[in-house]
């Protein structure tokens, strides 16, 4: 039978952190039959809410990975994926958006549109992931969603507009009017599941007749035939407004707004009709594949499930049941039993067992086809592979992964947590693809690094919980880098003619600072000054110098080493001795050439209470950050800034201690910088003394 | 080279601008035009102006958020195609304070510029108010601005205004209204203008200014800067 991809939803949950989106998903489960009670994400009864599985999750009241869930809303089946607010793991959420269709971006109606609202929705806009806003917590004192619509207009930029009117807010919230229907919509029942439609309350009804028109001009230049209709001025199909709404969200060009209160069980259904609506199908999107017999050439995957079987594995749990890889399929159907490829690998797979993940439980299925999101069981791969059958060899688009900028030396306390250890970092960075982990071969330590603080202090929880790995955790490191602000020249003969066989190599060019990119290297040498099978050891040299600049010792980038003469010996020259030519010459260049080094700087968002606008400023000065600026917004301020990381270390407790603990800050990679001199002549020392001493 | 390069096309530069000798306010300026026509962007060249020469500029936007305003001095620093400036070094000379329409008083401005003077943090040197309500203001509201501005030893004072088309009423000087009762307050005022195919510049009133009110300097009307030749 084959499966009607229209009635199929992939959604995504994104949003700021604490703006509720556990708990809306909590309310989804509910309401979709899924789950029999509700638990709260911090409630008194101490079973946290059903999509954070972790343990860690549970006590912190944060969601830390994404858990995939299935439920059915009327007649349609949706995949959700629950996605973490903290800016630390956007790595998940990236993830989660590049397998789905559509998403649900969650706001806080008092705190509106925040820091990571906007990297979320940057994040949804680099994967055109169509979008549906819900303006949660309308129940809370200073609740104003109309703001936050303006908001989303002003600062995310998007066409948005609400679709529902709230009747009450705050506490007097009880439910919306609906600008389509034109009915009011209210949540009975202890749990808000008895909807009751009634006519618009009288003194609302100019407002909402008010706002109905303004919407239906907005979407009216999704269709044609609503326009008509508007012109005509008679009756217009509730339809045609669906249609037009529905447009404009897959063409990204238009935001639908709806509000409501999770917590108090308020809206969530009319949220879910939205998904239903507005959000698009696996087959109104295009999704491009990679074809590995044509040069790698893009094409859209069919969503056909006759089609040859393509699934990209986006993400890897070692839980309860052993190793699970979620899959998203894109075309063709999977059957249990059935052998596939992991392309990355080469490598032939059996497919075991194949079940759709309800948060940690699941549900064994015989098979899945195009659209779908489910679960394999003992498949070896890393996130990201793709998967296909044999009749087909392709690859799905490479994901935007963002380089570490912190690091964390780690040292197991005795033998058995050095074995768990290494099994818990195996599974982490095949999890994980921005956590990254290698032994210092200078001090012997093992080195994790990430994308905050935050990152790399779950990772060392979730190694001591889940694999019972205690380590002792060193001060974090930041991750600097050297690079050259100037063109140098080198010339650099290596000899080593006494005794044995001998070595020489002379290499000689220059090199310059590259703008973009990490690495070149330029072959200019003419009539054979050295031969052609020694061109490539210059280059292994170059890249081996890479490794450990001479200033701090950080890794080199930005550099373009061109090779423009050299010399060889008939006998004596090789590939070891063109690379140590190469790694001298290096070394000459170098140091001529104005090294620096350059620092992560993360662009810092802190948003608290005005009056303790001063006091966070100065807070961020004294870290040696730039304001970029302030924002007042009534009683709450956001101040921008780019403050070195290796200022950022124990910020969130000065934070605390300045504003009684009312602000927050949240913090991403911005750029690389040089050091100033005072920081970088510190650096300098200290390494010299670390090589002193080693 | 640079700064030569930059001084051909900047407004400032191409009146003949010359900031008197001294110390306290020097000029408060005004640029007026109708909505969208580039008031922000002939502000933000002013500031840049400043920061050029080595002034710390605080540019408040009223009803726009920071990114935007930072968008705008990326934007005109990038068509200014000035190799030789150090781009985040010359940022550093500027602050971007957004407010709420609500929000904006001279006295949570004060309080806000205390708070970074004391502290070290920023001592603004030239003011660019973009987006005040000069329609809504009183004549007092200005005068305190003023005021304050001198207090603190701001050098400059700029402030955007928008014109209606319909509205007829002007100041002898010619500044048209909502401004024209407030015309004495202002040492310069500038306004934007289509003229056909072009967009001009005309030079109202200025004070410090070599050429004559009534001058007008044409705009690329894609970048908003002075048009060489």
């Amino acid at each position: 039978m084959t499966k009607d991809l229209s009635k199929v939803r992939n959604i995504g949950i994104s949003a700021h952190i604490d703006s509720g989106k556990t708990t809306l998903t909590e309310r989804i489960l509910f309401y979709t039959d899924r789950i029999h009670a509700i638990h709260e994400v911090r409630g008194k009864d101490g079973v946290g809410a059903k999509m954070d599985s972790m343990e860690l999750e549970k006590e912190r009241g944060i969601t830390i990975q994404s858990a995939a869930t299935y439920c059915s809303w009327k007649d349609i089946d949706i995949n959700i994926i629950d996605t973490p607010g903290h800016v630390d793991f956007t790595v998940e959420v990236e993830r989660a958006l590049r397998v789905l269709d559509g998403a649900v971006l969650v706001l806080c109606s008092v705190g509106g549109v925040q820091s990571q609202s906007i990297t979320v929705n940057r994040q949804m806009t680099r994967y055109n992931v169509p979008r549906i806003a819900f303006v949660n917590k309308c129940d809370r004192t200073g609740a104003n969603p109309v703001k936050v619509t303006e908001q989303l207009q002003e600062k995310l930029d998007l066409n948005a507009h609400m679709m529902q009117i709230p009747i009450g807010l705050e506490a007097e919230l009880v439910g919306a009017v609906d600008l389509i229907t034109m009915k009011a919509v209210y949540y009975d029942g202890d749990n808000g599941e008895i909807i009751r439609e009634e006519e618009i309350p009288a003194e609302m009804l100019d407002e909402a007749q008010e706002k109905r028109e303004a919407l239906l001009e907005e979407i009216s230049m999704f269709s044609e035939e609503l326009m008509e209709a508007l012109l005509e001025d008679g009756d217009i199909d509730t339809q045609v407004i669906y249609n037009a709404v529905r447009k404009g969200t897959i063409d990204l060009e238009f935001t639908p707004v709806f509000i409501g209160s999770a917590y108090k069980n308020r809206g969530v259904q009319a949220m879910l009709d939205a998904v239903e609506q507005y959000l698009p199908c696996p087959t109104d999107v295009e999704n491009l594949g990679l074809d590995l017999d044509n040069d790698e050439a893009e094409f859209a995957v069919s969503n056909k499930d006759e089609d040859p079987l393509i699934m990209l594995a986006f993400k890897l749990e070692d839980g309860r049941y052993g190793q699970l890889t979620y899959v998203r399929t894109y075309q063709g159907t999977l059957k249990k039993g059935d052998t596939v490829f992991n392309r990355r690998t080469g490598k032939k797979v059996k497919i075991g067992r194949l079940c759709r993940m309800h948060s940690d439980e699941m549900e064994e299925i015989d098979s899945c086809g195009a659209g779908d999101i489910v679960a394999l069981f003992g498949v070896d791969c890393a996130s990201g592979d793709t998967f296909t059958d044999d009749q087909i060899s392709c690859s799905m688009t490479s994901m935007h992964i963002p380089e570490p900028v912190i690091s964390l030396a780690i040292i197991p306390v005795d033998n058995k947590a050095q074995i768990n250890m290494s099994k818990a970092l195996n599974r982490f960075t095949k999890e994980d693809p921005t956590f990254r982990t290698f032994v210092d071969h200078e001090t012997n330590e093992t080195i994790i690094s990430g994308m905050g603080e935050l990152h790399l202090e779950v990772y060392v929880e979730r190694m001591k919980r889940e694999y019972g790995a205690e380590v002792e955790v060193g001060q974090p490191q930041v991750s600097y880098r050297e690079t050259i602000t100037e063109r140098a020249e080198f010339n650099y003969t290596h000899k080593k003619q006494s005794g044995g066989s001998g070595q020489f190599g002379r290499v000689a060019g220059y090199m310059e600072p590259l703008e973009e990119g990490e690495y070149e290297f330029v072959d200019q040498i003419v009539g054979g000054a050295i031969p052609r099978e020694f061109i490539s050891s210059c280059d292994k040299g170059f890249q081996k110098s890479l490794d450990k600049g001479h200033l701090c010792g950080a890794g080199i980038t930005g550099v373009r080493c061109v090779i423009n003469d050299g010399s060889f010996h008939a006998v004596d020259s090789s590939d070891v001795a063109f690379q140590l030519a190469s790694v001298g010459a290096f070394k000459e260049g170098y140091l001529k050439a104005k090294p620096v080094i350059m620092e992560p700087i993360m662009k810092v968002s802190v948003e608290g209470p005005s009056e303790f606008q001063g006091a966070i400023m100065g807070s961020i000065n004294q870290r040696r950050g730039m304001i970029i600026g302030s924002n007042e917004e009534g009683l709450y301020s956001v101040i921008e800034a780019e403050v070195p990381l290796s200022e950022m270390f124990g910020y969130s407790t000065t934070l605390r201690s300045l504003t009684q603990g009312k602000a927050e800050f949240t913090m991403e990679f911005a750029t690389f910088k040089p050091v100033p001199k005072g920081v970088g002549d510190e650096l300098i020392k200290a390494y010299a003394e670390e090589r002193k001493n080693s | 080279m640079a700064d030569k390069e930059i001084n051909v096309k900047n407004p400032l530069q191409a009146i003949g601008f010359e900031a008197k000798d001294g110390a306290g306010l020097q000029s408060m300026g005004l640029v007026m035009a109708r909505a969208g026509l580039g008031k922000t962007a002939i502000l933000v060249q002013f500031a840049l102006d400043c920061m050029m020469n080595k002034n710390n500029v605080l540019h408040i936007s009223i009803g726009e958020g920071v990114e935007k305003a930072r968008s705008w001095y990326d934007d005109i620093v990038k068509l200014l195609n000035v190799e030789a400036v150090d781009v985040p070094e010359l940022m550093s000379k500027r602050m971007i304070m957004t407010f709420k329409e609500s929000n904006f008083r001279k006295a949570v401005l004060a309080e806000r510029i205390e708070d970074l003077v004391q502290q070290g943090i920023f001592t603004p040197e030239c003011l660019v108010i973009d987006g005040f309500d000069l329609e809504a203001a009183s004549r007092e509201e200005l005068e305190e601005l003023r005021a304050f501005a001198e207090e603190i030893g701001v050098k400059m004072l700029w402030f955007s205004a928008v014109s209606h088309r319909g509205d007829e009423r002007m100041s002898t000087d010619g500044i048209p209204a909502p401004c024209h009762e407030l015309d004495d307050l202002f040492e310069t005022a500038l306004l934007i203008k289509p003229e056909g195919d072009e967009m001009q510049l005309k030079i109202l009133k200025c004070e410090a200014c070599a050429v004559d009110s009534g001058t007008i300097l044409t705009l690329d009307p894609s970048t908003m800067l002075i048009q060489q030749g």
